[in-house]
């Protein structure tokens, strides 16, 4: 037992899979803790969902290795594989009712009957779905059907549950409440959670680790909290929300701050890694909320400050994003800001307004590719 | 509101349709309860042809043979449809296209052609006598296409992850037709068994080729009272059961379709 704890629940190692004219999942290699949510964020057709496949055994890899608790399970059939898929769109059998398709994975597995009944009575009402047992999935609400979805899978124990997006097909209040009980969920029952999704809200919110891939790669494994602040590449960046990117080469450096001049000749001081060298570093990109937007005339020593002119204010609710346009710079240098919506108000910024934006280097973050 | 002389045009159209497709049985029907043998002239009022009918043995024996022969026609040529269009469905392989487009060839053929071609094959080639085995082979030729183009329909609606949500939950793939394919086939199944029992029930050209001594089937003996018979009005009675058992049936079963809407 205790040496199980110390190998990763799952790890995969170089994991390639074709499909006729594409490479699905190019050599990937990955490891995930017990006991951890694991999402697996990226586009469509980045090929997470082959992976996921893969690790259900719905398809076969062509090459590389899945391991689950150290053990290789290239060849296991899926219908005895210790992992259970949540799909995507849930796939409740329609001709079941809540209790037959919560009971089916048990039956399969020659249980006795008056323990089916105990454990599917306690899995029901542990997913507040007491009441429910003799309705068919059609006579239930989004949430109660993705709460059979899960229920469904979790009576079974299984070591690591698979889940294919299944909040995307719900509406947007539903599906906070929903990402907060899986949470929940996953922290009560103990198991690793693999979640698929492209939506870096959701995996912001329930992971311990996300993993971003993208054309069958994967490009940064961290925990939410450095994808975010610290995306190591430009498609991270971007994907992340970190929309105000700016590709150009070092041309000073003391220790971690460095000077870094854009391709449109702008001169940004930012942050970088000790460990990483001036060459590798391809760029900085900052999120719009860490841009300061000032009035012009505002003389502060700070780091990066550039006047420019508001082109462009969308009101986004409960907040205001900007276009500046940048003048120092050679070319046309768009910048993202975002402004609270009671600040903006009272500050009134109006399009076609000078002002000056600015933000410290500590709220940047360097790309390396 | 603007267009109720069209809705008008509608009525008159659609009643006129149902007219022309009931009046012959209507007309059947009446006839099927008048006292002359002949049935062209209206006597009186009779129900002495019913009785006569349950106490003819051949009409009875006929009727029990096409009973029988459309029975095993049915579950037959259901069940082969219904794998073959799963499987031409699921799996991908060289001459699926082909194989598909070529099921349509039995119901495309006109049927005396189909019927000579069997004939042939079954008193030339294999030299199998002619009889219920011969009747039944036909019957299922040219029926089983139709369960295999009625499961392809609803094979299109189906979703698929069903059958990998049962895998995945531990099912093999047997248990997974078992529970789960075969009741999301079932609406397909029975749409097919019901549309291939009475095919095979009415079925006269090809039987009439295939059948040997011994084995009249109703259509066939109804065709020879046609022709030498001397109460040709025995049709009429006979034809009105076959008419009002069937619309039971189809009243029957639709009342049932609406008690199960779990399926969308």
């Amino acid at each position: 037992m205790e040496e199980q704890e110390l190998l990763p629940c799952v790890e995969i190692r170089n994991l390639v899979k074709k499909f006729p004219g594409v490479i699905a999942v190019n050599n990937i290699n990955l490891k995930v803790k017990h006991r951890e949510v694991f999402s697996l964020l990226g586009p469509s057709g980045c090929g997470k969902t082959t992976t996921l496949r893969i690790l259900a055994g719905l398809e076969t890899a062509d090459d590389g290795e899945v391991l689950i608790e150290g053990e290789l399970i290239n060849d296991v059939p899926p219908y005895r594989r210790d992992c259970n898929l949540v799909f995507q769109n849930l796939a409740l059998f329609p001709h079941m009712t809540v209790e037959e398709n919560v009971a089916y994975g048990l039956e399969r597995k020659r249980i006795p009957k008056a323990e089916i009944r105990k454990r599917v009575g306690e899995m029901l009402e542990f997913m507040q779905l007491d009441g429910m047992e003799s309705r068919y999935p059609v006579q239930l609400s989004g949430g109660q059907q993705q709460r059979v979805a899960l229920g469904r899978s979790l009576v079974l124990k299984p070591k690591i549950l698979l889940l294919d997006e299944p909040l995307a097909a719900l509406d947007r209040k539903l599906r906070k409440d929903m990402q907060l009980e899986l949470k929940r969920i996953q922290q009560e029952v103990g198991i690793t959670f693999f979640y698929v999704t492209h939506d870096q809200k959701v995996a912001l919110a329930i992971s311990d680790t996300i993993a971003v891939m993208r054309d069958g790669k994967l490009e940064q494994v961290a925990s939410p909290e450095e994808i975010y602040d610290s995306p190591k590449t430009r498609f991270v960046a971007d994907f992340m929300g970190a929309t105000n990117i700016f590709l150009g080469r070092v041309i000073a450096r003391s220790g971690e701050e460095i000077k870094l001049e854009t391709e449109t000749g702008l001169k940004i001081v930012a942050l970088a890694d000790k460990e990483s060298s001036s060459k590798e570093i391809k760029g900085v990109c900052v999120h719009p909320e860490r841009i300061n937007v000032l009035p012009t005339g505002t003389d502060v020593k700070m780091d990066n400050q550039f006047k420019g002119r508001i082109v462009g204010m969308i009101y986004q609710g409960d907040f205001v994003e900007l276009k500046i346009h940048l003048f120092s710079s050679k070319e046309d240098e768009i910048v993202t800001a975002r402004l609270d919506a009671r600040l903006s108000r009272k500050d009134s910024f109006a399009a076609g307004q000078e002002v000056i934006g600015q933000w410290d280097k500590e709220g940047s973050s360097t790309l390396q590719g | 509101m603007k267009s109720l002389r069209s809705d008008k045009v509608l009525i008159v159209l659609a009643i006129g349709g149902y007219l022309l497709l009931w009046g012959p049985i209507i007309v059947l029907g009446i006839y099927s309860f008048n006292n002359s043998a002949f049935g062209v002239k209206w006597e009186s009022l009779t129900t002495k042809w019913y009785v006569e009918l349950f106490h003819t043995s051949a009409i009875m024996d006929s009727v029990l043979r096409s009973l029988l022969i459309a029975s095993v026609t049915t579950v037959v040529a259901t069940g082969i449809g219904t794998i073959a269009g799963y499987g031409l469905f699921k799996y991908k392989f060289a001459g699926r296209r082909f194989l598909r487009m070529s099921i349509l060839l039995p119901i495309t053929v006109p049927y005396v052609i189909m019927a000579g071609a069997l004939l042939v094959y079954f008193t030339q080639i294999i030299h199998f006598p002619l009889g219920y085995p011969t009747i039944i082979i036909a019957h299922i030729s040219f029926s089983a296409p139709l369960a295999v183009f009625v499961t392809l329909g609803r094979m299109q609606r189906i979703d698929w992850s069903l059958e990998e949500a049962s895998i995945d939950l531990g099912a093999n793939r047997l248990t997974t037709w078992r529970k789960v394919t075969i009741p999301l086939l079932l609406p397909a199944i029975f749409a097919s068994a019901v549309l291939i029992f009475p095919w095979s029930f009415n079925d006269f050209t090809i039987t009439y080729f295939v059948a040997g001594v011994g084995t009249t089937t109703l259509p066939l003996y109804l065709y020879s009272m046609l022709q030498y018979s001397l109460k040709p009005v025995l049709i009429n009675a006979i034809s009105l059961i076959f008419i009002i058992t069937p619309t039971i049936g189809i009243l029957v079963l639709s009342y049932f379709q609406r008690e199960k809407q779990f399926t969308r």
